[in-house]
């Protein structure tokens, strides 16, 4: 009897364990949500952007003085979904940019249809290896965007490009860095429809 | 059934011809396609080459540009837009063919290089392991079998043979590792700067070519109807109504954008897919090495009609893509931005100056 | 069930009277907590399962025996739809292949091996009178078939273009979010929910049972092989189902509760969800052949007279799969936009899988080599699996190469490569298993000659199916596709005229059953006489309804598989 109740106790035991190690893992499968944006962040894992600060930039520059003055040419992209009825254009294609050197791209975006809609933006530049170096100081990602009907704004990205770029075997033969941005129509209107009852 | 067992007899003839072909003579295979293009480009150039010598538009990018052509090429491209012709059937060089059992032909340099790395050496060896194990097998069976050996061994462990079956697999995997991780780089070269860009964006059900370099219009593709297509002489299922025009012998920036789910673009003549995703683009060079059609499909399942939005790809001379992207509305090209450019430069007030503006 | 009791009066009269003590019909088979009760429950769900997803690839090869569209439109009509509408039946398509996909994966091949083989034979393996937690074994079962009804049912509801969810197997985002409306997609996803759930139940058990109830005298290092399968593919369902569930789960809420975790325009990113699934989906393909490899091991090892060759190295080999099964899935995600650096990773940690995988093939040859080898059957079957599975694994070496992939993502040489390694690996596994141990199971013997008859008729059969799908796949065919050009038609033809073969090899297998159970001799206890040497041989066939009350010793042997000697000291 003794014999079946450590049994029936270890088989407890073990059965906690193997919950344990599931529910870590359903843990980590939702922890991998933040854990990826993280690790995309840190990486530039898929082309993913860095943020940097004015004083980051001041220092990229002081390095880039000492990188014999090498430039890259930047490619500016822009995309719209299929149910946003922006028009949404670079204001320059490309720009050619020396290496830790800031600059200001200005992206233009026009609400072409009736009624006021929110935009966000996501965005990614290719090549992919590029995202690691791919510095931005200030820009409109994320951040909800309201346009009335016909209304145009001119949206800026401050940015600079690494001069680690040059030492990164990966990114030899990289002439051209492609910043892609895509505008969707926010799943959520309600700041819209809130600006239309301000105007 | 009856259907299945005669067409069997033909396929089996036709195998017999393919397997030569995989094995043997991997080279491209018809001299009959190289002699049908030079007469259609023969064909289809000498319009051209009368368009070319009064255009700026058609010059080669090296050439020197002046801004006095320019003055005339918007007016004169205009007139110029019918004589573009597209390929007929007869330039058709990536499809399947029927009964096919290999690779396409490949048409660019990283597809032939990955041909010859799966022929030459990934065939080749899983072949020889899978007649290896097979010929084990029967040797298995011929010798040991109840009748031929009555009294099991009861060998169950030979320390040197396991290391020999662990070792001799990792050097196969080595061997096939190089060229394999060569042909990814080689996939991952990236496009030079000038390089003509080209946006593939896919939408629920078809295709949307951008030519961002050339004045940012967009050509919608669509599949071409089963009659249509084969009134045209063209494969149905992968003709579309506006072909991808696209530049031949130069690199191209392809990049791929999904608007609404993910799509792919896949041409398996030029060994090229890459995935259109929503909310960012993806990006690979892509040079073609001889003027055709190029078939392609979505490879990414995409909703009711996913199997419905071909891509015919036809790869022209550089002279005569700009022809095309000049009958496009709002097309231009890089020479003829600059040479507009120049010309408002030279004369910021003249008529002429005026004149070119809206062509650029 | 009189014959089950009379077998085992028949076995000895000794037995103490309560150790065959049924419940009535209904506490029996609804409410059972009996191992060899649910494990047959499993395997008749997993035979129903199997003619239902057999079925859909039956109207799925008819439809592409010719290019066009000719049977969709029906079928649409059939459930309800309007079957002239082009889109309803390219949607159709669509919800066909992603019921095929995951009724086998998670409703045929899952059942039935961990289920049905595993509950049956692993507790009688080591000597174990039932599995740790017999409750929760039944509510495993009863998850498993309320999983199969929401995925039944998601057919007949709306989900975006017509009836059902049409997203494939692998339910993309953000196919499956804002590509698919109307609750088709929900009840498949729910269905997975509550299969997934099922598994991890499973899994748990066989694990403490593994652990905690092996007979005394019983290592690790002396379990049969099928165990050590079951307990590694125990620990890849424990460790990636849960990924899966909170992706899906994650689907659900972008579904239904406005979240974005995978929708882009809220700074969700679709690629991640892939990168879920497939966290998941590689171990999941290892979780539906491991235990075909466990089951080989056995047959051929009976089958030859021979302990099986490197024990160790096998079993081993099996754990080494399932750790590098866990890194390398984003090989399914060649196309997305990787960069170099991480495709160059995970080309070459996939063609790693080869090198134990290699081990276990040649280990299987060198078992059979020097035995005394008697071609009963199993044998035929799992000699046949060998083949077979070997093919399966070179093109899987093809498919490993990033850059070869580029071409061969989504085409049909995908679809050869992973049928060749399941639907022609693990379901010949299967079939070696069942032929193996029915009669076991039964107390009846099925007739040889049939089953040598549906063996050949099934070889010819899959191979005419899916060996030309190679080709179509090297020619460029895209999966997933109702209609193609005219070029690809006469390898489909092929492929289509194969399944009508394959038909006929299932039909042999049913009327084999039939046999069995009509006109089948009695089995004894160890009807394959010398070569089987495990512990379930030593119980009569079938076992009693309560086995090993009192725990069988195993004696100390020489050779790590041999336990003919334990003294099954039954009841």
């Amino acid at each position: 009897m003794s014999q079946t109740a450590t049994l029936d106790a270890r088989n407890r035991r073990t059965m906690l364990f193997a919950f344990l190690a599931a529910l870590g893992m359903l843990g980590l499968g939702y922890a991998s949500v933040p854990l990826y944006r993280l690790f995309c962040q840190v990486t530039g894992f898929g082309g993913t952007t860095q943020r940097a600060t004015e004083a980051d930039a001041d220092i990229a520059e002081r390095f880039a003085a000492s990188a014999g003055g090498v430039t890259y040419s930047i490619r500016f992209d822009s995309n719209t979904d299929r149910n946003m009825p922006w028009d949404f254009k670079p204001l320059q294609r490309t720009d050619t940019v020396a290496v830790g050197q800031r600059d200001m791209a200005i992206f233009v975006a026009r609400n072409n249809s009736s009624e006021p809609i929110t935009g966000t933006a996501t965005f990614n530049v290719s090549p992919e290896q590029a995202g690691a170096y791919f510095n931005k100081i200030q820009c409109f990602c994320f951040t909800e965007q309201v346009l009335q009907p016909g209304e145009e704004v001119r949206m800026p990205v401050l940015y600079f490009v690494d001069p680690k770029a040059l030492d990164d075997p990966n990114m030899e033969g990289v002439e051209q860095i492609t910043l892609s941005y895509t505008f969707h129509r926010a799943p959520d209107q309600s700041s819209a429809s809130e600006g239309e009852a301000e105007s | 059934m009856r259907r299945a067992l005669e067409s069997g007899v033909v396929r089996y003839k036709r195998m017999e011809s393919f397997d030569a072909m995989t094995f043997g003579d991997i080279a491209r295979k018809p001299l009959t396609f190289l002699t049908m293009a030079v007469a259609a480009l023969t064909f289809t150039a000498a319009p051209q080459a009368v368009f070319a010598q009064d255009q700026a538009v058609t010059a080669p990018v090296e050439a020197a540009v002046e801004a006095a052509p320019a003055d005339a090429a918007a007016p004169a491209a205009a007139e110029a837009a019918p004589a573009f012709e597209h390929y007929g059937p007869e330039m058709i060089k990536g499809q399947p063919t029927p009964g096919g059992i290999g690779f396409q032909d490949q048409y660019t340099a990283d597809g032939s290089y990955a041909l010859w790395m799966h022929d030459a050496i990934l065939l080749p060896i899983i072949v020889v392991i899978c007649l290896f194990v097979l010929g084990l097998l029967l040797w298995v069976i011929a010798r040991y079998n109840r009748r031929a050996n009555t009294v099991p061994s009861k060998t169950s462990h030979n320390t040197l043979i396991e290391i020999i079956w662990t070792v001799i697999p990792v050097l196969i995997l080595v061997v096939i590792a190089v060229p394999s991780i060569t042909l990814i780089s080689r996939q991952y070269k990236s496009p030079p700067e000038n390089a003509i860009t080209i946006k593939a964006n896919g939408y629920q059900w078809y295709w949307g070519y951008e030519y961002v370099d050339n004045g940012g219009f967009e050509v919608i593709s669509n599949m071409m109807p089963e009659e249509e297509a084969k009134a045209a002489g063209e494969p149905s299922h992968l003709a579309v109504d506006k072909r991808m025009v696209v530049p031949v012998g130069v690199p191209i920036r392809l990049q791929t954008f999904g608007a609404d789910v993910i799509h792919s673009f896949g041409i398996p003549s030029l060994w090229f897919k890459i995935d259109a995703v929503p909310g960012r683009i993806n990006e690979r060079v892509l040079t073609i090495q001889e003027p055709g059609i190029y078939y392609g499909q979505c490879m990414e399942l995409c909703g009711a009609r996913h199997g419905y939005m071909p891509i015919a790809i036809e790869a022209r001379p550089l002279d005569e893509f700009n022809a095309w992207v000049m009958t496009q509305p709002g097309g231009t090209t890089p020479e003829l931005k600059a040479a507009a450019a120049a010309a408002e430069a030279a004369a910021a007030d003249s008529e002429a100056a005026d004149a070119a503006a809206p062509t650029a | 069930m009189a014959t089950t009791a009379d077998t085992f009066q028949a076995h000895g009269d000794e037995h103490h009277h309560d150790a065959d003590h049924k419940p009535g019909f209904f506490a029996r088979w609804f409410m059972s907590t009996n191992h060899k009760d649910i494990g047959t429950l499993y395997l008749i769900f997993s035979i129903v399962a199997g003619i239902v997803g057999g079925g859909i690839s039956g109207i799925m090869r008819a439809e592409l025996a010719e290019p066009g569209l000719q049977v969709l439109g029906h079928v649409v009509n059939f459930l309800g739809g309007d079957g002239a509408s082009f889109d309803q039946q390219g949607h159709m398509w669509n919800v066909l292949i992603t019921a095929h996909g995951l009724i086998m994966v998670f409703f045929m091949v899952m059942p039935a091996m961990i289920g049905g083989f595993g509950n049956w034979f692993v507790p009688l393996m080591i000597g174990a009178p039932d599995m740790a937690f017999p409750r929760m074994n039944n509510v495993s079962f009863w998850l498993t078939v309320a999983g199969f009804c929401s995925l039944v049912f998601s057919m007949f509801v709306p989900g975006g273009t017509g009836h059902g969810a049409g997203t494939g197997w692998t339910v993309y985002a953000p196919l499956s979010t804002s590509g698919s409306v109307g609750p088709a997609v929900d009840f498949a996803i729910f269905s997975l929910h509550l299969a997934g759930a099922g598994s991890i139940l499973g899994a748990t058990n066989f694990i403490t049972t593994i652990f905690n109830m092996r007979a005394p005298g019983m290592t690790l290092h002396k379990m049969p092989l099928f165990v050590w399968s079951v307990l590694v593919t125990a620990f890849l369902l424990l460790l990636a189902l849960p990924v899966l569930a909170a992706a899906i789960t994650m689907l659900i809420t972008d579904r239904n509760f406005g979240t974005t975790f995978f929708d882009p325009a809220g700074g969700g990113d679709p690629i991640l969800y892939q990168h879920l699934f497939w966290f998941f989906g590689h171990p999941e393909v290892y979780i539906m052949i491991l235990p075909g490899f466990g089951m080989i091991s056995q047959i051929i090892a009976t089958f030859s007279r021979k302990p099986v060759f490197g024990y160790l190295g096998m079993a081993y080999a099996m754990v080494a799969i399932g750790v590098v099964g866990f890194i390398v899935w984003a090989h399914h995600m060649y196309t997305v936009g990787l960069d170099v650096n991480t495709k160059m990773y995970f080309t070459a940690a996939t063609m790693v899988i080869a090198v134990p995988t290699g081990i276990k093939i040649f280990s299987w040859i060198a078992t059979m080599w020097g035995g005394s080898i008697q071609f009963k059957s199993p044998m035929v079957w799992a000699m046949g699996f060998i083949f077979l599975f070997t093919v399966g694994g070179v093109t899987g070496v093809v498919l490993a190469n990033g850059g070869v992939d580029d071409n061969l993502h989504d085409t049909y040489y995908v679809v050869a490569h992973f049928h060749y390694v399941l639907s022609l690996g693990a379901v010949t596994s299967m079939f070696a298993g069942f032929y193996y141990w029915f009669p076991k199971m039964s107390g009846k013997m099925h007739s040889e000659f049939l089953s040598h008859v549906q063996f050949w008729i099934f070889f010819v059969g899959v191979n005419m199916i899916f060996f030309p799908m190679h080709f179509l796949g090297l020619q460029g065919m895209a999966r997933r596709y109702p209609d193609f050009t005219a070029a690809y038609a006469e390898w489909n033809h092929v492929a289509s005229v194969g399944y009508a073969i394959t038909l006929v090899s299932v039909g042999v297998f049913f009327i084999n059953l039939i046999y069995a159970f009509v006109a089948g001799k009695k089995a004894p206890a160890n009807y394959w006489g010398e070569g089987a040497t495990t512990l379930e041989w030593s119980l009569s066939s079938p076992p009693p309804y309560h086995q090993f009350e009192t725990l069988p010793v195993i004696e100390d042997h020489h050779s790590a598989d041999d336990h003919i000697s334990a003294k099954p000291a039954t009841v």
